[in-house]
């Protein structure tokens, strides 16, 4: 609690310029991150952040220390190298996608690992900060690195709500955007440098083999929760936000605890929220509104059946009968049943179920659909008389007032179905 | 039967296309007239998007050129509207329909500029013209088949150009829809415009369209409806592939280099 209040209330001016930092960058890379994710392409943040490695330690051995000017040239180098490599591979030879960047991020990394290893063995004591830039480490960053990494994150920032219009058209339909004039080639040039630049200015703070998620988590996690462009960029960047100086923040309290996997993890948590718990697109959700639909076709299930007993005579129907017309769905019966006579569908006396007038209407209505649905396929698809009650089973349920009308003025209003049972309607 | 008019509105000249390096289309030569309403007919395969990706400048020529109002495509192209195909987008993209029909301005507001009041009107205006304005404030991704492609066509409105270039605008759109987009269509070319549309119905094609281009891999013919509807002309367009010509395409695809290339 104390770690907390010292952290969260900025006293240590310095923990104050990391969390602006780590800010910053957490929103310029969501924001580069959901276009790439939106359009397609996240595997190539990947590729990207992977290859940025030997640029660093190239960096960092022209320079002989951790200057961040070197380095984020170096890196910058070998992610335009990736990048341009992978686009070149990808029209002139006929290898698939997945292929080229898989083994660009293999070999660049491969080869950054080498770097770093060579470095280790020239003893130069300035390496021991190297390390950091494979998981990151957000505390260890110096002020004047934080005035490089932060002002690249504005410049990202600015450069995508400038060109945000030209972006969402690149994503969209790049080849009307083509077709207008616009030069297509330059804006998506623009777009694979900030792409570069975004995943370098998370390399000391996250590190390079972790920096992708912060990248593409964000973008996808905000996607289940809207379908405005200008809500998702904002509800990502917030995530990345978030995620980021919590993981800042467990590197402050534990020593020598990197600061990229507790971002990975913290990020993890908001996607799982997302996929769970978001409106509509949730699995919650989801799962209720099946469960929803479920009890709603077994609620007029059951008004079918009595409304059907109605037909052959009978005033109601009992507990047992309603049982054996739907054996396997006992509870939900039972459930259905007691719904439906508090929502005043039913009427219950001395064990014989019968249907109040509303109930009787809403019974008609179900019955309807399914003798309508089975004329219109017996009539319009030529389907034969046994073949038509399956479907109709179904959509009845389905069939909104709108298709019901439709199909009653296309049938013009028929009086009996396929098999020569009358179609109920509410006046008679 | 190819005709050739005075002053056209297009004009392309020997145009062959290739597709990594195959040729698509071969040795087009056809003018159009202007203020009319022309369809590309054709079977599957036959080039028919190609020639319309090829008029854009979408595709490389491997030999020919097109002029259009009688100048260079980059010089008229805020005059020209292409409509691409509707399955050539991902309509899960997050936007609304009233962001994705303001793109129709975006050619004549250049790069940086931000669609404003008047952008946004005329967009409206074109949603209007296509019955769609209810969904103005919906996300694309709710919109049916049909009503994708009619929100790519208040698009191509509110570019207001003299020329529309369709590629399939009636693919997936049910009947009521294609005659109320067909009769549109012809109020445009009746005010003046060009439209240029891709299509495979025989039976609307004769119906609505003043022109006719029937492609096979080649031009098989070109002009008024009446004159190249004949049962000799869709049997050459619609009687399978030449044969000849699929060898020859298989024979340049084989090749290391691009024997066409100069």
């Amino acid at each position: 609690m104390e770690h907390f209040l010292y952290f969260f209330t900025f006293q240590d001016s310095s923990i104050a310029f990391i969390v602006i930092g780590i800010t910053l960058l957490g929103i310029g890379s969501a924001y580069v991150g959901t276009f790439s994710f939106l359009d397609k392409k996240a595997l190539l943040g990947d590729a990207i952040s992977h290859a940025v490695l030997p640029g660093i330690c190239l960096g960092f051995l022209f320079a002989e220390e951790k200057n961040p000017i070197y380095i984020v040239g170096g890196a910058f180098i070998a992610g335009a190298m990736a990048t341009f490599l992978s686009s070149w591979l990808n029209e002139n030879t006929k290898l698939s996608e997945d292929t080229i960047i898989a083994s660009i991020l293999s070999i660049f990394f491969g080869f950054g690992i080498v770097l770093l290893t060579v470095i280790q063995k020239t003893g130069n004591p300035e390496m021991a900060g190297l390390n950091q830039f494979i998981f990151g480490n957000a505390i260890g960053i110096l002020e004047e690195d934080l005035w490089v990494y932060g002002g690249l994150a504005v410049l990202i920032i600015l450069t995508l709500t400038v060109f945000m219009k030209e972006f969402s058209l690149m994503v969209f339909n790049a080849e009307f955007g083509k077709a207008i004039g616009y030069p297509m080639g330059r804006i998506r040039l623009l777009f694979n440098v900030l792409m570069i630049l975004s995943v370098i200015i998370g390399i000391q703070a996250i590190g390079v083999v972790l920096m992708a998620a912060l990248l593409i988590t964000p973008g996808a996690a905000a996607r289940f929760w809207t379908d405005k462009l200008s809500v998702l960029l904002v509800l990502a960047g917030a995530f990345a936000v978030i995620s980021g100086i919590t993981g800042t923040y467990i590197s402050y309290v534990i020593p020598q605890m990197p600061t990229g996997p507790w971002v990975v993890v913290s990020l993890s948590l908001l996607a799982l929220i997302s996929f769970l718990f978001a409106p509509k697109r949730g699995m919650l959700y989801r799962y209720f509104a099946r469960k929803n639909y479920l009890r709603k076709t077994q609620n007029e299930h059951i008004l079918k059946s009595i409304f059907k007993a109605m037909e052959e005579g009978k005033s109601g129907l009992t507990i047992e009968e309603i049982y054996q017309l739907y054996p396997e769905q006992k509870k939900q019966s039972l459930k259905s049943i007691k719904s439906l006579s508090k929502s005043n569908h039913l009427v219950i006396n001395q064990n014989i179920i019968y249907l109040s007038s509303t109930g009787l209407t809403e019974a008609k209505r179900v019955v309807r659909l399914h003798r309508l649905w089975e004329s219109y396929l017996n009539e319009y698809m030529n389907i034969a008389p046994d073949h038509v009650h399956e479907s109709a089973e179904k959509l009845e349920h389905l069939l909104t007032p709108e298709l019901e009308a439709l199909l009653e003025s296309r049938l013009n209003y028929p009086k009996l179905d396929p098999h020569q049972e009358n179609i109920p309607r509410d006046h008679d | 039967m190819i005709k050739q008019v005075d002053n056209p509105i297009l004009e392309i000249h020997d145009l062959t296309v290739s597709y990594e390096q195959s040729p698509v289309l071969w040795n087009v030569d056809l003018s159009l007239p202007a203020g009319k309403l022309i369809g590309i007919l054709g079977p599957n395969g036959a080039g028919k998007s190609t020639l319309i990706k090829a008029i854009m400048g979408l595709v490389d020529h491997s030999s020919g050129y097109v002029k259009i109002f009688d100048k260079n495509l980059s010089e008229v192209r805020s005059r020209i509207s292409y409509v691409p195909q509707r399955e050539s987008v991902d309509w899960n993209f997050p936007t609304s329909v009233l962001d994705v029909v303001t793109m129709g301005t975006y050619g004549k507001l250049g790069i940086f500029r931000r669609p404003g009041k008047n952008e946004k009107s005329l967009a409206l205006a074109s949603l209007e013209k296509v019955g769609m304005s209810a969904f103005a404030k919906r996300q694309i991704s709710e919109l049916s088949g049909g009503q994708q492609q009619r929100v790519f066509i208040a698009r191509a409105l509110a570019q207001e150009a003299d020329l529309y270039l369709m590629d399939e605008p009636f693919a997936g759109v049910d009947m009521a829809t294609e005659n109320a987009i067909f009769e549109l269509l012809q109020e445009m070319a009746k005010a003046g415009k060009t439209v240029i549309v891709v299509h495979h119905d025989i039976h609307s094609a004769m119906k609505y369209f003043d022109w006719m281009i029937m492609l096979n891999l080649h031009l098989v013919a070109s002009g008024p409806k009446d004159d190249v509807v004949t049962e000799e002309l869709l049997r050459k367009t619609y009687g399978g592939k030449l044969n000849l010509l699929t060898k020859v395409s298989e024979i340049i695809r084989r090749k290391d280099f691009n024997p066409l290339k100069n």
